[in-house]
């Protein structure tokens, strides 16, 4: 398969192949139960450069389709949604001093938290690579 | 209609990425708008800034017709001279928009607009032309816009870059001061003046060129392989507020009178017969309300304050923020906005409540930085 790059007018996005993705642009990489999450490149463009991050304490609680990060960009200011209830047990903290991390290398270094997921997990909300690439085009060509 | 800016490909190609300003797709930034306002602040970054609105104004009474519709007394505009911002008040007094004019000579000026007012403007000197009688004759307006680009080369290094292009004769430039048909890259530009946006045209620091479409691109491209950080829109935003400078549509609009606005600048307040005048007279006679206040956040706090932020002493909303930003330069947030007149403390510290947080900041004059 291969990443796919979607182009429209606007411009282009990465998505890769071997994550999932949430209608609300985080992607997440699924490992047992534990659950890495950030997101898109098509979240970051559409955000812009980001500056500021309010992450979550480590050990904190969070619930299926709730907020758990506030970024600000110099455009505008975004939640971002975890698709599952569980436990943060690792927070990106490197993003307080480097927030651009997000824009530079948003599947990688810009990761944002690690949630363990309660109960098993269900892939049926999330998007595939194909899907959400599809979900892209669409919004840029309205 | 959304347009592109006649350089969007060149843009593209240096890295932009686009967005859209006023009905216009144009590169908001390059990568990174943080050091793109760094590179204007310490060395040179250009910016393509065709978006904004071009007129050319020509007849035989346009001299008497621009003293008539805007704020300021042309009378003091020498011949290739701009004039600084003059606003084009209401008749109530508010403020529809600041431009700039260029005198050529006293028949032919040429006037730079606000891109989202481009139509706007022109509606209104026409409805102001047929108010006083004049013909078309008389005072013409053409809507120039989509015929030329407009580059502004900013920051220290810009008249390196100038010396460069072969321009070096505008280090004799005054700040203001226009030079028509310079010859650049082996064509003609309409002209090359000494100015721009950022602040850094108070310094002697920049420069803007127009030119048709085919040379602005060379021009821009040779700019940028000598060393000038191509610049977008949102590194403009933070530049021009870190002079407190005025956005038209976010920061005044037709209900914002000059004197709360303390835009003193385009002002010649004992002018007569102007659209408005009489009413800003009463303003200032009268006293107001409200001004507008500059607010530092403390060094190191990287929340922005957006439009709409509530000012606030002790629970008590006293001012509201009206545009913010990160400057990289200072290391902060800040922002510009209004405070009931009542409460104008400079130099002592209020709250800003962002997102139901609160965070202190401290109430300072324009421009937040030296000059």
């Amino acid at each position: 398969m291969g990443d796919i790059i979607v182009k429209t007018k606007v411009g282009e996005y990465i998505v890769k192949d071997d994550l999932l993705y949430t209608k609300t642009d985080e992607w997440v990489r699924i490992e047992d139960d534990i659950v890495t999450l950030g997101i898109t490149d098509y979240a970051q463009k559409k955000l812009r450069y980001i500056v500021n991050v309010e992450l979550p304490e480590k050990d904190s609680e969070v619930k299926a389709g709730g907020s758990i990060v506030t970024l600000e960009s110099v455009k505008t200011v975004a939640d971002v949604y975890s698709p599952f209830s569980g436990k943060i047990v690792e927070v990106n903290t490197t993003l307080l001093d480097e927030p651009d991390l997000i824009n530079k290398d948003p599947y990688g270094k810009g990761w944002i938290v690690k949630i363990k997921v309660h109960g098993t997990i269900s892939k049926e909300a999330l998007l595939t690579p194909q899907q959400y690439a599809d979900k892209i085009k669409k919004e840029e060509e309205k | 209609m959304l347009k592109e800016v006649p350089l969007i490909d060149l843009q593209r190609k240096l890295g932009g990425n686009i967005g859209e300003f006023a009905g216009w797709i144009t590169s908001m930034d390059y990568g990174n708008p943080l050091d793109e306002h760094l590179a204007v602040r310490n060395s040179v970054g250009v910016f393509d800034v065709s978006h904004m609105g071009r007129y050319i104004i020509k007849g035989k009474k346009v001299f008497e017709f621009l003293q008539r519709v805007v704020s300021k007394d042309l009378s003091k505009v020498d011949e290739g001279f701009m004039s600084g911002p003059v606003l084009l008040l209401n008749d109530n007094g508010g403020i529809k928009d600041d431009i700039m004019l260029y005198r050529i000579d006293e028949n032919t000026w040429l006037a730079v607009v606000n891109a989202p007012n481009v139509e706007k403007d022109r509606e209104w000197m026409i409805k102001l032309r047929e108010r006083f009688g004049y013909s078309k004759e008389d005072v013409d307006i053409e809507d120039v816009t989509t015929k030329s680009v407009l580059i502004a080369i900013q920051g220290p290094k810009s008249l390196d870059i100038m010396d460069e292009l072969g321009l070096s004769f505008v280090k004799d430039l005054k700040i203001l001061q226009f030079v028509k048909d310079p010859e650049i890259l082996g064509g003609k530009a309409f002209l090359v003046s000494r100015s721009g946006w950022t602040g850094e045209e108070v310094r002697s620091h920049g420069f803007e060129i127009w030119a048709d479409v085919e040379l602005g691109a060379k021009i821009f491209e040779k700019v940028v392989k000598l060393g000038a950080k191509p610049a977008g829109l949102i590194a403009r935003d933070s530049l021009r507020l870190e002079m407190g400078y005025l956005l038209i549509g976010v920061d005044m609009n037709e209900n914002t009178n000059p004197i709360e606005a303390r835009y003193w600048l385009p002002l010649s307040l004992d002018k007569e017969g102007c659209i408005g005048c009489d009413k800003v007279r009463e303003f200032f006679s009268k006293g107001v309300e409200k001004f507008r206040i500059g607010l530092r956040l403390k060094k190191g706090i990287r929340v922005i304050p957006r439009h709409g932020s509530k000012i606030v002493i002790e629970d008590k909303t006293v001012g509201y923020v009206t545009s913010g930003a990160y400057s990289p330069y200072l290391k902060r947030g800040i922002a510009m906005g209004y405070i009931k007149s009542q409460y104008f403390y400079l130099g002592f510290k209020v709250d800003i409540e962002i997102r139901g947080k609160v965070y202190e900041a401290r109430i300072v004059d324009f421009p937040f930085i030296e000059t």
